[in-house]
């Protein structure tokens, strides 16, 4: 090959790079339709669990002029709980960081899968909160949402938000278990039970909180089934005996459970993930903030136990559970 | 202008081909550096459980004239799924590897682990005695 034929491939490579390098566009403020816009965030963060809602802020505008805002709607792909609703007060936040509210409609109607809001005040301008409350057919499913707003000149406008996947896993939050009382713990049942309780359904109790004052024992949570040894001065209820795989955990704070500054969550896949086979079946000396990965004995339920605090004093601790059905 | 291009594009080459094959620095199997050094032994011993938290009551007692570690243990401590971790000397290596938890719960057959010195020479066998504070 002639040096003419590589003088020409650099020259072009140089063409190409510059044509690249210029392509820097500058930024402008976006300018507005003129008629009725608006725009929706998402404004909780992870999994979405059934009961719990999911929140959204819905924004909608229009130059005064132009009319003013009518209704607003917000329709689900999955009819929500009930207890679902719309915003009917338009929030700012004021100069010490708290959001005001400022009514701007008559509370949310729920018909079928839509939630909407009429305006009773003369706006053209509103932020409307919307708390979707996951409903039990959503579970393990996506559910998919569309914003809309309807104002007085006619125009509407809309806003489709998702898919968001709804876990399978259940959570129940701050159980206390009490030791000598109610100490016996439910995976199946997600619940807290004393000993006549459980001697009443020995199979539905995996683990059993237990509080001894040496400090190598302190707080406690041991399958009924560990070895004696561990269990000093309990008496179990005749049939509670399974031996429930435990797996300890630290420096998890699922930010569902433990509601701290940490944002760490826990989904379906973390327990699809989690194995159990090197696990022990007692778990000694937990401190607040520790965290237990649980298998039940019949492979059932995979769950995370959070220990959302302790006290030496009441020998009681307060515990957070999510749980997954592994089967 | 051709011919000198090309002469050195050779002598680059070369070059490249002569620092490439020069090894003068020798590497064990594990591709670790041999050095000069005949120093062996642990100098500060870790035990962890499954959360990555020490089990250990107190400090391991380590003897590197009798080649032992002594540690006692949390009650209750969930004695197969410990992870150990060894400091050893500058250039010192393990063998066995770590490769993940251990299983320690025999404790009548106390788990052995060798070190092996920088200029790989020496060798010596440390036991780990576990106690479980009771």
């Amino acid at each position: 090959m002639s040096v003419k034929y590589y003088q020409y491939t650099a020259a072009l490579f140089a063409l190409l790079l510059s044509v690249a390098a210029c392509k820097d566009k500058e930024y402008a403020i976006p300018e507005p339709n003129g008629g009725l816009g608006n725009d929706v965030i998402k404004r909780s963060l992870g999994p979405n669990l059934v009961g719990q809602k999911i929140e959204f802020a819905y924004a909608m505008a229009l130059p005064a002029d132009k009319g003013k805002l009518e209704s607003a709607t917000v329709e689900a792909s999955i009819a929500g709980a009930p207890t679902t609703y719309l915003e009917h007060r338009s929030f700012y936040t004021n100069a010490s960081g708290n959001d005001v509210g400022v009514e701007v409609g008559a509370p949310s109607v729920n018909k079928d899968n839509t939630t909407s809001v009429s305006f009773t005040r003369d706006t053209m301008a509103a932020t409307l909160r919307y708390f979707y409350v996951v409903p039990e057919e959503a579970r393990g499913k996506t559910v998919n949402f569309k914003f809309s707003a309807k104002a007085s000149n006619g125009e509407t406008v809309s806003y489709s938000m998702g898919p968001y996947n709804v876990s399978t896993m259940d959570m129940k939050l701050d159980l206390k278990v009490v030791d000598n009382a109610a100490c016996y713990i439910s995976i199946a049942d997600m619940a807290v039970y004393t000993a006549a309780e459980a001697a009443a359904q020995p199979d539905k109790i995996d683990l059993v909180y237990v509080f001894r004052t040496p400090t190598n024992y302190l707080h406690s949570i041991l399958s009924p089934g560990a070895d004696p040894q561990y269990l000093p001065g309990v008496t179990l209820p005749a049939g509670v005996n399974k031996v429930t795989k435990l797996v300890r955990a630290w420096n998890l704070r699922d930010q569902q459970l433990a509601r701290l500054q940490f944002g760490v969550f826990i989904d379906d896949l973390d327990f699809q993930k989690q194995g159990f086979e090197d696990a022990a079946n007692l778990a000694l000396n937990l401190k607040e903030e520790a965290g237990l990965w649980i298998e039940t004995a019949d492979g059932k339920y995979k769950a995370y136990l959070f220990i959302n605090s302790v006290s030496n004093t009441g020998k009681t601790a307060t515990i957070s559970i999510k749980r997954y059905t592994a089967k | 202008m051709k011919k000198y291009i090309s002469i050195a594009a050779l002598l680059m080459l070369v070059a490249l081909a002569w620092s490439s094959c020069s090894k003068d620095k020798p590497v064990d199997e594990d591709g670790l550096l041999i050095t000069t050094r005949a120093e062996c032994y642990v100098s500060n011993f870790e035990l962890l459980g499954a959360d990555f938290q020490t089990v250990r009551t107190k400090n391991a007692v380590i003897d590197t004239t009798a080649c032992t570690i002594n540690v006692e243990v949390f009650y209750g401590t969930d004695l197969k799924n410990l992870w150990p971790q060894f400091s050893l000397v500058t250039d010192a290596k393990l063998d066995p590897k770590i490769t993940g938890k251990v299983d320690f719960s025999d404790l009548a057959n106390p788990k052995q682990y060798t070190v092996v010195s920088g200029n790989r020479q020496v060798r010596k066998t440390y036991k780990i005695f576990i106690t479980v504070k009771q």
